[in-house]
C-alpha cells in the first residue's frame, strides 16, 4: 500500500516536473516582496496656468492656477513645483501631454485647465488631472461655468475635484467658515460675527459690534448660523439667516441664560446650553415650535453638546465627576457614559462629520491641546499645544480641524488655526484681524 | 437665626433710610456699567454721598473675588456681601445686576457657566439677607470682560470676580 | 513586453489614422461633464462626485485623448439641473494634433534631467536597518526627532541651503568631467535627499525619544526548505539565504515527498538572496508616499507586475491582485499610491541580478501601511 502511495506521488512529481520543464520560467511564483515602510511627504504636482481660450482670459488662467495651487499646498499633502522648472508650457488644452517633461521633474499629478471669458462676462473653466508616472488620465474632464465674481469658488471646485480623485476622500476647499472677529485690547475687545471663503478670502460681516457674540455654529446647509449674542443683556441664543443677514432670539425663557447652540444633522432640531440658578444644563429644542426638552439633569455644568452625524446620540462635557470630562448620551437623553479618562479635563467635544472621532479641548499641565479621540474615548491623540488653543471645528471631509489659538499677556490677540488630522500641517488662517470661534460649513 | 438677622437689617436699614437725602436721584438715574473702580473716582458725583452708586462702588465695594474654578464664598466675600446686603436695603429703589466673570484660562463655554455659578453664589446670598428677588439679575460674562489683562496669577484673581452693578432704580 | 508593443503601435496607427481621416469626421466635444457653477446644489455636487469615482474611470485614458473623441458621446449633462443656454454650449472641440506631438509612449521616453550612470543602488540596508523601532531604542538619550514636513523610514538632516531635494544623493557634476559622454549631460547640481524626521513630530508632543512600543519581530525572508536533518535545527540562521546547494527539482522533488507545502516553485535561477531582496524592498519603500490621515492608509494592496529584463516594469502590466481593509476608493487610492511608488523609482530600472531574471520577471509586492497608521 504504501509502496503504491510513493510511486503515485514519484509519477505525479515526474509529471509536474515535466510540465513545469515544458512552460519553462514563466511559470515560477512571482518574487514576493512586502513593504511596510513608506515616506510621509507632500505629492509633488504641477498645475500650469489656465490656458486662455478667449481673449482677456489670461489672467483669469494664472489666477485660477493659483488659487489651484494655494488650496492644494495647504493641506500639506501637496507640494507644488515651480513653474521656472517647467521643461515645456501647454499652449492648447487638447494638446497630447508630455508626459517625459513632467516626469523629469518628478510632477506626480499634473493639471491642466483652460478657462475663457465670454462677452457675457461668464467664465467657463474646464480641467483634466493626470497621473504623470502612469501616463493616465485621473477621472474625466471637468468644465465649470459661473460669473467672474465666483472665480475663486471655481477655482475651489477645481481644487476639490483633484483632491478629491487623487486622496479618494471628498474635498473641502469650496467650504465657508462662520467665526467671531475681535478688535480693539483684550479688556476693550469688539466682537462681530463674519463669514469667510475656507482660506479667508471674501471676509463679509454678518452682525456690528453693539453687543457680544460668542460661538456662531453653521447649520449643516450653510444657510443659517446659530450663535450667542448679549445683545438683551444677557447670553441668549439667536439664529441668522446667512442671505439675509437677519437674525432672531431662538429661546427666551426669562431668568435663564442660553448658549453653546448646536444644529442637529436634521437642521430643525437645536441642542444647548441652559443656566437656571446655579445649574447649567443641556436642552434640545424644535426651531419651529419653540418645544424644548430637558436632556441632562445634574447638579453640574453640562454644556458643549454636539450631535454625532447619524443625529443619534450627543457629546458634551460635565464636571458631575469633579472636573470636566466626556460623556455621550442618546440624543433623546438618558443615561450617558463617559468617554475621557485622562489627565487633566476635557471641553468643547465635536463629533467629526466622519463619525469615528471627536475632537475636543484638552488643558492639563497649564497647556491648552486641541486633541482627537475614538468616539468610546480611545486612541486619544493631541494635535496641538499652546497657552490657549480651544473650539475645534471640524472641515467637512472630517480631515481638518480648525480653531482659536490665543496668545499669552496683556498684548494676547485670538487668531485661527487649522491641523491635519494626523497633527501635521498647523497653520494659522488668514483672517483680516482677530479672530475665535469658527465654525466650518459644509462643502458647497 | 436668620429670622434675626433679617430683623436687624430691616431696623437698620429703616433708621437709616430714615435720613436719607431726598434728591439723591438728580444724578443717578443711569450709571455707567462700565465704570471701573479708581477710574475718575475723585470727579464721581455723589462719591460723598452714602446712598449713590458711586459710593456703594468704591466704598461698600462692588465686587467678590474666587478661588480658581470655585464659586465658595469666602469669609471676606461675605463680609463684603453682607455690606452690600445692607447698603440695597437702605436703598431700596435701586436695583442691582450681578455679573459673574471668570479668567482666562478655560474653555468658553464652561468659563460662561462658571461666572453663572459665580453670580448666582451673590445672588442667592444677598436674598438670603434680605433683598428683593425681584430688584436683583445676574448674569454671565464668562471670560470676555477681563479688568485686568496680563496672563498671570495676579490678574487671573482680579477677574474671578463678581460684581453687583447698581443698575438705576426700580421705580424710575 | 509583447502587448506594449502592441498597445503602442495600435496607438500609433489608430493616431495616424485619426490624423489623415479625423477631418472628414464633424468634430465631437471632449466627454465632458459640464456644472454650472452659480446653480449647482450641494446634493448635485455630491452626486457629480460620486459619479467621477466610478472605478473604471482610470483605465479609459492611458493615450491622450484625441482619438477616440470622435466616437464617444458627450455624457449627459448633469441631472435634474435646468440646463441654461450656457451648460449646453459643447466644450472645445480637439485640434488635431501635429505629427510630431505623437505621444510617445510613455515609459519609453527618456528624462530630460539624465541621471548619472553610475548612481550607485540604493544600499542594501542591514536587516533590521530600515525599522523605525531599532532606530529609537539608540537614540533614548539625545537625538530627538523634530518636526519635518517629510517623514521617512530614515531621518534625514536639514540639507545645506542651496542643494536642491531629490531622492538620490547626487554628486555635482561638472561639465568637464561627462566632455566625454556621447550624451551632453546638464551640469547638475548636488542634491541631497529632503530634511526627514522618522516619525510624525506635532506640535503637542515633546518626544522622548525612548521607544514607546517595542519593535515587532520582524518576519524573515523565507527560508529555504530546510534540510530534514535535525541537528542543523538549532544552528543560528544566517542572516542571508545560502543558494540551495541541491539542484531545484530536486528540491521540489525532496519536498513533494517529505509532504511539503510548496510544490509549486521549479524555478531555474537560485533565488534572490535577502539582500537583494532588501535592495528591492528599500528602492520602492522611498518612494512610497503614505497619507497617515487618509482612510486609504488603513487598506494593505497587492501588486503584481511584469518586469523586464532591464528591470524595469513591462508597462501595462501593473494591476492591483487584491486588497484588504478598506472601501473601494480606499482600495483604489491606495492601489495609485503603490502604483507611482513603483513606476515613480524605477528610473532606469530596478537594480536586480540578470542571472536570477526568472526569479524576478514576475513581482507580487505587498505594500501594509499598518505601521505607519497614526495610531
Amino acid at each position: 500500500m504504501m509502496e503504491r502511495v510513493k510511486t503515485f506521488f514519484a509519477a505525479m512529481v515526474a509529471a509536474l516536473g515535466l510540465i513545469f520543464a515544458a512552460v519553462g520560467a514563466a511559470s515560477a511564483a512571482p518574487l514576493r516582496i512586502e513593504i511596510t515602510e513608506g515616506v510621509i511627504e507632500p505629492v509633488p504636482f504641477a498645475v500650469p496656468g489656465f490656458v486662455a481660450e478667449s481673449t482677456g482670459a489670461e489672467e483669469w488662467g494664472a489666477r485660477l492656477a493659483q488659487v489651484v495651487a494655494d488650496d492644494l499646498t495647504g493641506t500639506g499633502l501637496f507640494r507644488q513645483i515651480p513653474a521656472s522648472a517647467f521643461i515645456s508650457r501647454p499652449t492648447s488644452f487638447a494638446a497630447p501631454v508630455q508626459y517625459a517633461d513632467w516626469k523629469a521633474i518628478n510632477a506626480q499629478a499634473l493639471i491642466m485647465g483652460a478657462v475663457a471669458v465670454a462677452d457675457n462676462g461668464r467664465l467657463t473653466v474646464k480641467f483634466r488631472i493626470y497621473d504623470v508616472f502612469s501616463g493616465q488620465e485621473l477621472g474625466k474632464g471637468l468644465q465649470f461655468q459661473g460669473t467672474t465674481d465666483g472665480w475663486r469658488r471655481m477655482a475651489h471646485k477645481v481644487a476639490d475635484a483633484v483632491y478629491s480623485r487623487i486622496t479618494g476622500e471628498t474635498g473641502y476647499f469650496d467650504s465657508r467658515v462662520v467665526f467671531v472677529s475681535e478688535t480693539g485690547p483684550k479688556d476693550d475687545r469688539k466682537k462681530r460675527l463674519a463669514i469667510m471663503d475656507y482660506d479667508g478670502a471674501n471676509v463679509q460681516y454678518l452682525t456690528d459690534s453693539q453687543s457680544i457674540v460668542l460661538a456662531p455654529r453653521f447649520s449643516p446647509t450653510g444657510d443659517r448660523v446659530l450663535y450667542t449674542s448679549y445683545a438683551t443683556g444677557f447670553p441668549r441664543i439667536h439664529v441668522l439667516d446667512v442671505g439675509s443677514a437677519q437674525s432672531r432670539i431662538l429661546e427666551s425663557q426669562s431668568g435663564t441664560m442660553s448658549f453653546a447652540p448646536r444644529f442637529a444633522p436634521d437642521g430643525r432640531t437645536v441642542v444647548f446650553s441652559l443656566t437656571q440658578g446655579s445649574n447649567t444644563d443641556i436642552y434640545s429644542m424644535d426651531i419651529g415650535s419653540g418645544g424644548a426638552q430637558r436632556l441632562t439633569n445634574t447638579p453640574g455644568i453640562e454644556t458643549a453638546p454636539s450631535y454625532s452625524p447619524d443625529g443619534s446620540r450627543v457629546v458634551f462635557e460635565s464636571d458631575r465627576s469633579g472636573s470636566q470630562q466626556l460623556y455621550v448620551m442618546p440624543a433623546g437623553g438618558g443615561e450617558a457614559t463617559r468617554i475621557s479618562f485622562g489627565q487633566g479635563r476635557y471641553a468643547t467635544p465635536v463629533w467629526s462629520p466622519r463619525g469615528d472621532l471627536i475632537a475636543f479641548t484638552k488643558q492639563t499641565k497649564g497647556r491648552f491641546h486641541i486633541g482627537v479621540m475614538r468616539t468610546d474615548g480611545s486612541e486619544e491623540r493631541l494635535l496641538t499645544a499652546s497657552f490657549l488653543d480651544e473650539g475645534p471645528t471640524w472641515a467637512p471631509n472630517g480631515r481638518v480641524i480648525m480653531f482659536t489659538r490665543e496668545t499669552q499677556g496683556a498684548s494676547g490677540q485670538a487668531s485661527l488655526y487649522s491641523v491635519d488630522v494626523s497633527g501635521r500641517n498647523l497653520k494659522r488662517v488668514r483672517t483680516p484681524g482677530g479672530a475665535s470661534d469658527p465654525s466650518w460649513g459644509p462643502l458647497q | 437665626m436668620k429670622l434675626t438677622t433679617k430683623a436687624v437689617l430691616l431696623v437698620g436699614a429703616l433708621a437709616l433710610a430714615a435720613c436719607t437725602n431726598a434728591g439723591r436721584f438728580d444724578n443717578a438715574d443711569s450709571v455707567n456699567l462700565n465704570d471701573q473702580p479708581g477710574s475718575g473716582a475723585g470727579g464721581a458725583p455723589g462719591f460723598d454721598d452714602p446712598s449713590s452708586p458711586a459710593y456703594f462702588q468704591q466704598a461698600i465695594g462692588d465686587r467678590v473675588l474666587f478661588a480658581v474654578d470655585q464659586h465658595t464664598l469666602s469669609a471676606e466675600a461675605r463680609a463684603t456681601l453682607d455690606a452690600q446686603a445692607n447698603w440695597l436695603a437702605q436703598n431700596p429703589d435701586y436695583s442691582a445686576v450681578i455679573e459673574g466673570h471668570a479668567d482666562e484660562q478655560g474653555t468658553r463655554e464652561y468659563n460662561l457657566a462658571l461666572g453663572g455659578r459665580r453670580a448666582n453664589a451673590v445672588y442667592e446670598y444677598l436674598i438670603s439677607k434680605g433683598v428683593s428677588a425681584s430688584r436683583l439679575k445676574f448674569v454671565t460674562y464668562g471670560k470676555e470682560r477681563p479688568i485686568e489683562i496680563c496672563s498671570e496669577e495676579a490678574c487671573y484673581a482680579k477677574n474671578r470676580r463678581a460684581v453687583t452693578v447698581i443698575a438705576g432704580s426700580v421705580t424710575s | 513586453m509583447h502587448i506594449g508593443h502592441y498597445i503602442s503601435g495600435a496607438g500609433h496607427v489608430g493616431l495616424i489614422g485619426w490624423l489623415l481621416l479625423g477631418p472628414l469626421f464633424n468634430s465631437e466635444p471632449l466627454p465632458f461633464e459640464v456644472t454650472n457653477v452659480s446653480m449647482v446644489t450641494e446634493e448635485e455636487y455630491a452626486a457629480l462626485v460620486a459619479a467621477e469615482q466610478s472605478p473604471n474611470a482610470t483605465d479609459t485614458a492611458a493615450q491622450p485623448p484625441a482619438p477616440d473623441v470622435t466616437e464617444e458621446a458627450p455624457p449627459p449633462a448633469p441631472r435634474e439641473e435646468t440646463p441654461p443656454p450656457e451648460t449646453a454650449q459643447p466644450a472645445e472641440t480637439v485640434p488635431a494634433p501635429a505629427p510630431e506631438d505623437a505621444p510617445e509612449p510613455a515609459e519609453d521616453a527618456p528624462p530630460v534631467v539624465a541621471q548619472p550612470e553610475d548612481t550607485p543602488p540604493p544600499a542594501p540596508a542591514p536587516p533590521g536597518q530600515e525599522d523605525v523601532a531599532v532606530i529609537l531604542p539608540e537614540t533614548s538619550a539625545r537625538p530627538q526627532p523634530r518636526p519635518a514636513p517629510r517623514v521617512a523610514p530614515e531621518p534625514v538632516a536639514p540639507s545645506e541651503p542651496d542643494v536642491q531635494v531629490d531622492e538620490q544623493v547626487q554628486p555635482e557634476i561638472t561639465p568637464d568631467e561627462s566632455a566625454t559622454e556621447e550624451t551632453p549631460q546638464d551640469p547638475q547640481e548636488a542634491t541631497a535627499p529632503e530634511e526627514a524626521a522618522t516619525e510624525i513630530v506635532t506640535e503637542a508632543e515633546e518626544p522622548s525619544g525612548a521607544p514607546e512600543r517595542s519593535m515587532r519581530p520582524r518576519v524573515r525572508p523565507r527560508a529555504p526548505a530546510p534540510p530534514l536533518a535535525t541537528e542543523t535545527a538549532e544552528t543560528p540562521e544566517p542572516s542571508e539565504d545560502t543558494n540551495p546547494t541541491a539542484s531545484a527539482v530536486e528540491d521540489a522533488l525532496a519536498e513533494a515527498l517529505g509532504g511539503g507545502t510548496e510544490p509549486s516553485a521549479a524555478p531555474s535561477g537560485p533565488p534572490l538572496s535577502a539582500g537583494e531582496k532588501d535592495a528591492l524592498r528599500v528602492a520602492v519603500q522611498g518612494c512610497w508616499v503614505v497619507d497617515v490621515g487618509s482612510p486609504s492608509a488603513s487598506v494593505t494592496v497587492v501588486v503584481a507586475m511584469q518586469m523586464e529584463q532591464s528591470g524595469k516594469v513591462t508597462p501595462g502590466s501593473l494591476r492591483m491582485v487584491s486588497s484588504e481593509g478598506g472601501d473601494a476608493t480606499a482600495a483604489r487610492v491606495a492601489f495609485e499610491a503603490a502604483r507611482r511608488a513603483i513606476l515613480r523609482c524605477q528610473k532606469d530600472g530596478y537594480n536586480l541580478p540578470i542571472d536570477k531574471y526568472d526569479q524576478w520577471q514576475e513581482i507580487e509586492m505587498t505594500f501594509n501601511p499598518e505601521r505607519m497608521r497614526i495610531r
